[in-house]
């Protein structure tokens, strides 16, 4: 049975999770910079050192990936401490594990010239044509292992509680509901979705986890290695079941914040717990599609990826974009800034789906991966999904609903912000259909007239993105201060 | 290929799109209170369609299997393979009309073997992976000078990473 709600001691004293999402908010800007800073080079307008570029890229990619997993991680911690107990020394080791691992990765990549890109693919680390030393892939690849046990440790530590409040995962996921037809108490949606990304994630860290160890192997130990097939298969494992965890985490807010606006409490159906339990199964069986050009891998692996990536599409947009669009429809809801940004990551999540299911057909995947097209998908699911529901709860945890609905300069902000996002995202998969690569530090002429238009729309993001957060800042710092009196 | 894939990509957004303004347009309240029945039938009928749908769409794109190399006499066959930041080709000058297979390995680290027709439009492509060969087949129609370009980040000068290789009449 469900414990007691800890919603109250979490909330006072200075609560980690929220620490957590406003330094995810600082480093998203950051991160956004970095991005900028690539796109004005390949426009050949500030043009950067193919040395420097790849290792701002690789720092852009392991700061974005890492920030989205840091602030998903928060969402879920906060509003899961509102159904579940969970012990809060577990997430200030994990936020400590993280800091450490990050200044690591960033000694290792600013100050040794690593730059194997976030996806660190075998046996790169290790073979660098000379470019940083072995001892360098070393401390980032220590540095990456140390926010992985991070991560491994909070998602430790709220399996423990889920399985403490609910007698099991399996209750937690609401299977006697989905399965029997009948559970009482029936788990509220976050404790579902807070399940099934416990699950996933866990076993994707622990593979992330295994080809970290091993590449760390084979630079201290050459020869030890594995092959780069299976390699691949972990590490794109590990790193879209990890990417995907961070959208799926956020979109707790979503189950959480709404309702206050809607006055309709998200609840737990059959067809919400079938399609989390789906979504259970095909965010780690899914993976292949990253594999689709390695033609030795089994056929049947591609099929599964190609099928799969169509079939994980369902459950999303039929629970949680048609859940919110029924919720929203004649609710009379008014819509501040944090409600309009959880709306806009539904739909942006949504929205990006499509391209990257597409790119999922094995034929179209021919011509299409590894160009523009994408970082254009990940980018529309991430700037205008996953790091919006982001601002719409650091928004909402500064402010609370705001009654009067949207100010001017709220619209402002906010039609920058997706201005700015849509150009960006719709601007990279116009390009990655004129077949121009993706991750190249230097750009043919022919290709610039695709990079021009991103810097500007990469500005209005990061305009956008340093409203919403310096909007939402004196709120969260006077919000933490209250509540430490309060504590 | 990638014209259609662009339009039906910003088709699927743009319906996303529609469907979200339509119901922003329609926040205002009724009587009656909970989700709407209808949204709730709309929401099954699109599972079931989804369903359905992907039955046909699997098939229309996996048969023929698009990564199917071709056996026989009339193949020609390239062996590739890639080096940090260089390709090296057994032939560099190939006819039309046939099938080409291309066999793509790596000394080093996995690069992407891109091969661009001479509009500069991206053609097909496989992993050139140490310890791996895969194979692609191609049939060229167009004479010309195509490139080949590194299609996975491999390190310092990824994008110099580049070949050439003469497509001619059929020999």
């Amino acid at each position: 049975m469900p414990s007691t709600t800890m919603a109250d001691r979490t909330v006072a004293g200075f609560e980690p999770a929220r620490l957590a999402l406003v330094l995810g908010g600082l480093v998203f800007l950051v991160m956004m910079l970095l991005g900028l800073l690539m796109k004005a080079s390949q426009a050949d307008l500030l043009p950067l050192d193919p040395r420097l570029f790849y290792e701002i890229m690789t720092a852009h990619g392991i700061g974005m990936v890492g920030t989205a997993g840091l602030t998903g991680i928060g969402i879920l911690w906060h509003f899961l401490g509102r159904h579940v107990t969970l012990d809060e020394r577990a997430f200030w080791a994990f936020l400590g594990l993280f800091l450490s691992g990050v200044v690591l990765m960033l000694g290792g990549i600013f100050l040794g010239g690593f730059a194997a890109a976030w996806t660190f693919l075998y046996p790169l680390p290790a073979v660098s044509g000379g470019v940083w030393s072995p001892n360098v892939a070393v401390l980032y690849l220590a540095g990456l292992a140390l926010v992985g046990v991070g991560f491994l440790l909070v998602h430790l530590e709220c399996a423990r509680a889920l399985r403490a409040a609910w007698g099991g995962l399996g209750r937690a996921l609401a299977w006697p509901l989905l399965f029997r037809g009948r559970q009482d108490p029936v788990p509220p949606p976050t404790v579902v979705a807070a399940a099934a990304v416990t699950i996933f994630d866990l076993l994707g860290l622990v593979f992330g986890a295994a080809v970290i160890l091993i590449s760390i192997l084979e630079i201290l130990l050459p020869g030890v290695g594995l092959d780069p097939l299976v390699a691949k298969n972990m590490i794109y494992f590990f790193g879209h079941v990890f990417i995907n965890a961070t959208i799926y985490m956020a979109v707790i807010a979503v189950y959480e914040i709404v309702p206050d606006y809607t006055g309709r409490p998200w609840k737990t159906s059959r067809v919400f717990a079938g399609a989390w339990s789906v979504v259970l199964l095909f965010v780690m069986a899914v993976y292949p599609h990253h594999l689709l050009q390695d033609t030795v891998m089994p056929a049947w692996a591609l099929v599964v990826g190609q099928v799969l990536s169509y079939g994980s599409a369902v459950p999303l947009v039929a629970v949680t974009t048609l859940g919110l669009l029924s919720y929203l429809y004649r609710s009379g809801a008014r819509l501040d800034l944090s409600a309009s940004l959880l709306v806009l990551g539904v739909a942006g999540w949504t929205a990006g789906v499509m391209p990257a299911w597409i790119d999922g057909i094995v034929a179209v995947n021919k011509v299409m991966h590894n160009t523009l097209w994408v970082p254009g998908h990940f980018h529309m699911y991430l700037i205008l999904g996953q790091v919006a529901m982001v601002w719409g709860t650091l928004s909402w945890l500064a402010h609370g609903r705001n009654v009067a609905g949207l100010s001017g300069g709220d619209r402002l902000l906010l039609g920058t912000y997706l201005v700015g996002g849509a150009g960006l995202t719709l601007g990279f998969l116009v390009a990655g259909a004129a077949s121009v690569p993706r991750r190249w530090a230097v750009h043919e002429p022919s290709w610039t007239v695709h990079d021009l238009p991103a810097v500007f729309f990469a500005m209005l993001v990061l305009v956008g993105a340093a409203g919403f957060f310096l909007r939402a800042l004196p709120g969260l710092l006077t919000a933490a201060g209250a509540t430490r009196e309060a504590g | 290929m990638q014209a259609i894939v662009l339009v039906l990509s910003l088709s699927a957004i743009a319906a996303v799109a529609a469907a979200f303004l339509m119901v922003l347009r329609g926040l205002a309240p009724v009587a009656g209170g909970g989700p709407s029945d209808a949204v709730g039938a709309l929401r099954s009928r699109i599972l079931r369609i989804s369903a359905v749908l992907g039955v046909p769409i699997a098939i229309a794109t996996l048969v023929p299997w698009p990564h199917a190399v071709p056996a026989g006499s009339q193949v020609v066959p390239v062996h590739v393979r890639a080096s940090m930041w260089a390709w090296e080709f057994d032939r560099t000058e190939l006819p039309t009309g046939v099938p080409v297979v291309f066999h793509a390995t790596s000394t080093d680290v996995n690069h992407g073997f891109g091969v661009f027709d001479p509009d500069g439009r991206l053609l097909f492509q496989t992993q050139a992976m140490p310890g791996w060969v895969n194979k692609v087949a191609w049939t060229f129609t167009e004479p010309g000078r195509y490139r080949v370009l590194c299609l996975e980040y491999c390190g310092l000068a990824h994008h110099g990473m580049m070949a050439e290789f003469e497509v001619r009449g059929t020999s």
